[in-house]
């Protein structure tokens, strides 16, 4: 990856719906799931998009934003979301302006361009908490590896992680 | 002055509000920032949806019977905040009401431009009870970028959703 190893860049992009977002204002002050994809083409991504939706259902209880990030313009991740019924940010980096900068390019593919599968578990103030490579499927967390990043994450992060006695 | 935001239907701008705007179809809404109840039927809201540069809009009011309080976390209350962030066309504002901690008061949701009358017609929350769809006056209601999603808790009890963080 093109970045240090301790902090993700703070990406400014449009979204879905065509709004200039930026990683730490979609964090939110909590923690960030950030998933790079292919596009909606691959069958990788088709799969691997069911277990976001499972931890999607998940993660909306448990304060954690979740982002997803392709070099599709933000009509076809509106029409992608819709499809897949995601409630999360999708955005669009159509003009390829991070992928080298994340190092994350898909050299293989000389015609579209697009970004290497891979997923990051960031903490709001986008230290890398987590990173997999998901060039290879099995390389792609499951919704229990994420589980496992985002408990240790949320502890450090809530000092009442041990409920107040008394 | 205060953190908390009021909103309530008046007949005319109340003395001792932050802002306030006149609605078509008679009678004002009015904004408070502080932190006690200003009149009785008063809702808090998201602070950050005050704005007294704020364009004029249409308004999606969402108000519960006087003896038809839900809880927050009712079943129906958590589909229609899903809705909210699935919408592949956000709302200029969106936040829910509060009167306490336990319960669902109604919700306001803000569109300017072109559609904003027909997007308004699928209030989600217009689900729960009738919404009231009325243009609203300059000054009161600015625009706020979408919750990132999927997160659907508020942050804390007596924070409307979406807004706050810890």
């Amino acid at each position: 990856m093109g970045f240090g190893p301790d902090r993700f860049p703070d990406l400014v992009l449009p979204d879905h719906a065509g709004g200039r977002r930026s990683l730490s204002e979609l964090a939110a002050g909590d923690p960030l799931v950030l998933q790079t994809f292919r596009g909606p083409w691959c069958p990788k991504e088709q799969a691997y998009f069911t277990s976001l939706l499972r931890f999607q259902d998940e993660a909306e209880v448990a304060y954690t934003s979740m982002v997803s990030l392709s070099v599709d313009p933000p009509e076809v991740l509106s029409a992608l979301r819709a499809g897949l019924e995601a409630r999360w940010t999708f955005l669009s980096d159509a003009g390829r302006e991070y992928l080298d900068v994340l190092g994350l390019r898909e050299t293989t593919d000389t015609v579209n361009h697009p970004y290497q599968p891979a997923v990051f578990v960031l903490a709001p103030d986008l230290t890398v908490r987590a990173a997999y490579n998901g060039y290879w499927y099995w390389g792609r967390p499951g919704v229990d590896e994420l589980r496992a990043d985002l408990r240790a994450l949320t502890r450090e992060l809530r000092p009442d992680w041990e409920p107040p006695r008394g | 002055m205060g953190d908390r935001l009021w909103l309530a239907l008046m007949d005319s701008r109340a003395s001792g509000c932050t802002a306030a705007a006149a609605l078509s179809g008679g009678g004002c809404l009015v904004g408070w920032l502080q932190d006690d109840q200003p009149v009785r039927q008063a809702r808090r809201a998201d602070p950050r949806v005050l704005d007294v540069a704020g364009a004029a809009a249409l308004v999606s009011l969402v108000l519960p019977p006087e003896d038809g309080l839900w809880l927050f976390d009712d079943p129906a209350v958590q589909q229609a905040r899903r809705a909210v962030l699935a919408d592949a066309r956000p709302a200029d504002v969106v936040t829910t009401l509060l009167l306490d901690a336990s319960h669902f008061a109604g919700a306001l949701t803000v569109r300017r431009g072109e559609g904003a009358a027909a997007l308004l017609r699928d209030d989600p929350f217009g689900r729960i009870w009738p919404a009231r769809v009325r243009e609203v006056g300059p000054g009161l209601l600015g625009t706020v970028a979408p919750p990132p999603g999927p997160t659907i808790e508020r942050h804390g009890s007596a924070v409307p959703w979406p807004g706050g963080r810890f």
